[in-house]
């Protein structure tokens, strides 16, 4: 077996304070050296330990703004909350939207965020803001969420990638940016359909022949003015080539999952994901993205809706249930959301539009205190009137749940420091 | 129309028509005023500047910049071997004169457009938009007629390609300014659209007074039971307010600016005008008018000439005079002021010709400089050239001219789903990148390298047969050395150096056999980093 299950044995505690003392009594005395160790070292070292860990983080993305009164805000009571019920959740006093019965059941494990709230309402800026944390600004390639994460506690021995987005390529989602091809994420269209081009043309004693003979050849370019790119190009063909040649590989093929939990996830391509997404984390894979597709719903909102939730709802609720079986829930941080919520007014086409100002984002896992709801928004659901938590806010307390110092700078390359976060706080109430 | 190379041979018969008049400044004046303003600019005694780069190489970079394309080995030699001293500038002369660089060039543009496309069914126009993009370009038609095509297209996006803006942005008033000003001037005053920007003089309004040019702007379905499309339309009748959800979607006879505090409001109805000169037209005009209007002035607008000049020197030669090809203005600070300046108005001066610019750049002592790695911010600019990855048609194109393959045309139902169909698209969804951003930052990825490792498609040419180019040369090829050469200069454009041709013998020396050899050979020079790249 490889190191990344040789997760260190701390036992896993909230808070964290705990957590770093957790970590200091667990370091080396050398590499203490004598109490010369200074705080910011310790934060550096923290993210070595968080590694070890093996956290991970699950990125469920409600592309097209999904609407918080069909999913986790129903307001069954006001004629904005239109057709749709709620009902009752595994948590006294907690109600859902009828579209959502099976995170009903896990409800325990979720804290629902019903205040977010931001400016952004149009496709492409919102994503780039609920991907990056900050909003698109011109000559500053911003890593996204995924890359930073893989960036600062992805185990780089691992030969699949650190960041992997299961549903194609998504507009303003971002990759690696300033820190580079490392950090990118592998993108899939499809968990159906495991990645293209995997299986060499030759046998692998020709193949492995091939990539020295390449390796020789490479040499001449890198000395007339493309030693960075043949340097880029060399860690990708061997990432590439260590990924498909490691039995790890089968961490793509949720065909190898029994029927039984198949079914369990449920038919849809984002339950495919789902499942690929825990495999991918069983195999080391830090930070996974599944997107799901259609939730712009201008039109026929509550039919769409429905066949929407249905699609994510079973899924969303395996995921949970089968991480927390397998002992994995504590160390992976799951975060269902998309780029904006929709309009409280039912428009005359039954549909909703593109609402910022108030909207949802559901976490569970990673030390996230389950069975609650944070913030609140009025009857009619236009405004929030409690708590409200700002993309800074989820931004921070992703990073916190991680092991992350959300103040860390990286340098971009116009040499500018540029903050994971910049400005928010922890939404302190998910881990308390 | 056809995307087929074979097809496109055919027009090389046909000649193009330059309208570029007799009082143009001369290109190879205005490359030694640009070299010498930025030296100006830019160096003194210690800068050291790259040598000028040998034949070879600059056979390869001018006909992949140009034409998007590897020249043969033929062509090459005949390059090499031609003693005439200004043999440079007939080369350039000569591919500019070839249709490939119309379709190079539109496939460039159609990138520009298409990557920030709202959603996926914006593909159907890409195949207009090449063939008359393409065409326009090789009749040298002049960088601001055809903006005007793009500001004032109506029609069907199956066949008009100058609807490929207004496709893009699916008729979205604001979208469409937003791209019209990036795209043209180079300007992003869509910042403003939702508050002012705090480091530039825009403001809200004047954002939302740029939109007003686009407000009867539609993109709606074409009623039509044979073919699935849609049509740009610029609506003038209004009967009723528009109600509903999108009402951003639906024609409107004036623009509204939205109320921030209250978005179920009507906001406030704004005037068209020009940012850049506070031009107005008239309540009520037709939107005809209005954008034929936008785009008289914004076409002779100084801004309008730098952000083409600066977006073909940064593809040119790796990097811009600005920091982005899409972030210029005002309000940005130039490397090179008084090179961009010149350069812009000689253009101007040139009656905005697209080939007179490029023939005017790739004349430039810092175009033909050598490359170096992409400089460090505190270095200076333009002393070397940059190697360039390949844009997906450039590779795509390489990949067939290497081993002689034929591009397989896409059959009627692919072209009719529009490029996304075939080969050449499929190609394109794994190796295309958004030629706007940075280039540093257009980063190759793990499915890429697969894709060009591993894919049968793609290396079906390095795979020996008795029809292919391999099994032919390997046929006819005796010498080992010589089978070498042969390959490195089909791939590289180069001959291989000694130390290349050693590793080589080795190699083949120690294979199972000499066929097995050389597809290794064939298949590493297309994996390598120099062949995905221009140097």
């Amino acid at each position: 077996m490889n190191q990344i299950h040789h997760i260190t044995n701390v036992a896993t505690r909230q808070g964290r304070v705990i957590r770093r003392r957790d970590f200091l009594r667990q370091l080396t005395a050398a590499g203490l050296a004598a109490g010369t160790m200074s705080w910011t070292d310790a934060i550096a070292a923290s993210s070595e330990q968080m590694r070890s860990r093996g956290m991970a983080c699950i990125l469920l993305w409600m592309s097209g703004g999904p609407s918080q009164f069909e999913t986790f805000s129903p307001k069954p009571s006001h004629a904005n909350g239109g057709e749709t019920k709620a009902i009752p959740t595994n948590i006294p006093g907690i109600q859902i939207a009828e579209n959502m019965p099976h995170c009903a059941k896990v409800m325990d494990s979720l804290a629902v965020i019903r205040s977010m709230t931001s400016k952004e309402g149009n496709h492409l800026r919102a994503t780039y803001l609920l991907h990056h944390g900050y909003l698109p600004m011109g000559g500053v390639n911003f890593p996204t969420l995924g890359s930073n994460v893989a960036h600062q506690i992805g185990d780089a021995a691992n030969q699949l990638p650190s960041y992997v987005r299961i549903g194609g390529r998504l507009p303003s989602s971002g990759g690696g940016g300033f820190l580079g091809v490392d950090y990118d994420p592998l993108v899939l269209q499809s968990a159906t359909r495991p990645p293209e081009n995997t299986t060499p043309l030759t046998d692998t004693k020709r193949y492995e022949r091939r990539l020295r003979l390449l390796n020789s050849l490479q040499g001449n370019f890198a000395s007339t003015g493309g030693e960075q790119i043949v340097a880029d190009q060399r860690k990708l063909v061997e990432q590439a080539s260590d990924m498909i040649m490691s039995p790890r590989m089968e961490a793509f093929d949720v065909e190898r999952e029994p029927a039984k939990l198949r079914e369990a996830y449920g038919q849809s391509d984002f339950a495919a994901g789902c499942l690929m997404a825990r495999r991918l984390v069983e195999q080391g894979v830090t930070f996974v993205e599944v997107v799901s597709n259609g939730w712009d719903t201008h039109f026929d909102g509550f039919n769409r809706g429905r066949e929407l939730t249905t699609q994510v709802d079973q899924p969303t609720a395996m995921l949970i249930t089968d991480l927390k079986q397998r002992g994995m829930l504590d160390k992976t941080l799951v975060v269902w959301m998309g780029e904006f919520g929709r309009t409280p007014r039912v428009n005359p086409r039954a549909g909703r539009d593109h609402y910022p100002r108030a909207f949802n984002a559901v976490v569970a896992g990673g030390g996230v205190r389950g069975g609650q709801v944070i913030g609140a928004t009025n009857d009619a659901g236009t405004e929030v009137i409690e708590r409200p938590v700002a993309v800074t806010d989820l931004f921070r307390s992703i990073y916190h749940s991680l092991g992350i110092d959300a103040d860390q700078e990286n340098m971009s390359r116009i040499g500018r420091p540029i903050k994971l976060v910049d400005g928010g706080e922890v939404v302190r109430e998910l881990f308390t | 129309m056809s995307l087929s190379r074979f097809t496109i041979l055919l027009f090389l018969s046909v000649a193009w028509i330059s309208n570029a008049g007799a009082t143009e400044p001369s290109t190879a004046d205005v490359a030694q005023q640009v070299d010498q303003a930025l030296a100006a600019d830019l160096f003194d005694e210690n800068t050291k500047l790259a040598p000028r780069t040998n034949d070879a190489t600059f056979a390869r970079r001018v006909w992949l910049d140009i034409v998007g394309d590897i020249p043969t080995p033929e062509e090459l030699t005949s390059f090499l071997l031609d003693p005439a001293p200004n043999k440079r500038e007939s080369l350039v002369a000569k591919l500019l004169a070839d249709p490939h660089y119309g379709q190079n060039w539109s496939r460039y543009w159609r990138d520009v457009i298409l990557f920030r496309a709202l959603d996926e069914r914006a593909q159907l126009v890409a195949n207009p938009l090449e063939a008359d993009l393409g065409k326009w370009l090789n009749e040298n038609r002049s960088w601001n007629e055809i903006a005007t095509e793009f500001i004032t297209s109506h029609g069907d996006v199956r066949e008009v390609g100058g609807t490929a803006i207004m496709m893009a942005q699916d008729g979205q008033t604001e979208e469409i300014a937003a791209e019209v000003s990036r795209i043209f001037l180079g300007v992003q005053i869509q910042c403003a659209q939702c508050h002012d920007h705090p480091y530039d003089r825009w403001k809200r309004e004047q954002f939302h007074e740029l939109a007003a040019f686009f407000p009867r702007v539609t993109v709606r379905p074409v009623r039509d039971l044979t073919k699935r499309s849609f049509e740009v339309v610029g609506q003038d009748r209004f009967r009723r307010a528009p109600r509903g959800n999108n009402v951003e979607r639906q024609p409107t006879a004036e623009h509204m600016m939205p109320d921030l505090e209250d978005p179920q409001a009507p906001g406030t109805q704004m005037e068209a005008k020009f940012f850049l000169t506070s031009s107005t037209v008239p309540w009520g005009t037709t939107d005809d008018q209005r954008r034929m209007q936008l785009a008289a002035w914004l076409t002779e607008n100084e801004w309008f000439a730098t952000a083409v000049v600066n977006r073909l020197w940064a593809e040119l030669l790796g990097e811009g005079f600005y920091p982005s090809v899409d972030d210029i203005g005002p309000d940005r600070e130039p490397t090179a002021p008084t090179a961009v300046k010149l350069l812009g108005e000689q253009f101007q001066a040139s009656g905005y010709d697209m080939k007179w610019l490029i023939a005017t750049i790739c004349q430039t002592e810092a175009y033909q400089r050598e490359s170096r790695p992409r400089r460090e911010l505190e270095e200076t600019p333009f002393t070397a050239n940059v190697p360039q990855r390949l844009r997906s048609d450039q590779l795509y194109n390489a990949l067939l001219s290497a081993l002689d393959s034929a591009e397989q045309a896409p059959n009627g139902q692919q072209y009719l789903r529009g490029r996304r169909g075939s080969p050449r698209g499929k190609f394109g969804e794994v190796f295309g990148y958004d030629p706007s951003i940075a280039r540093e930052e257009a980063a190759s990825s793990i499915p890429q390298v697969l894709a060009l490792m591993n894919s049968g498609d793609v290396n079906r040419a390095v795979v020996q047969n008795r029809l292919n180019t391999l099994g032919e040369l390997l046929a006819t090829t005796p010498d080992d050395d010589e089978l070498t050469t042969e390959l490195f200069l089909r791939c590289l454009c180069r001959e291989p150096t000694k130390k290349e041709i050693g590793t080589i013998r080795k190699y083949v020396k120690g294979a199972s056999n000499r066929r097995e050899a050389f597809e290794d050979l064939a298949w590493s020079l297309v994996n390598s980093a120099e062949f995905q790249h221009r140097n």
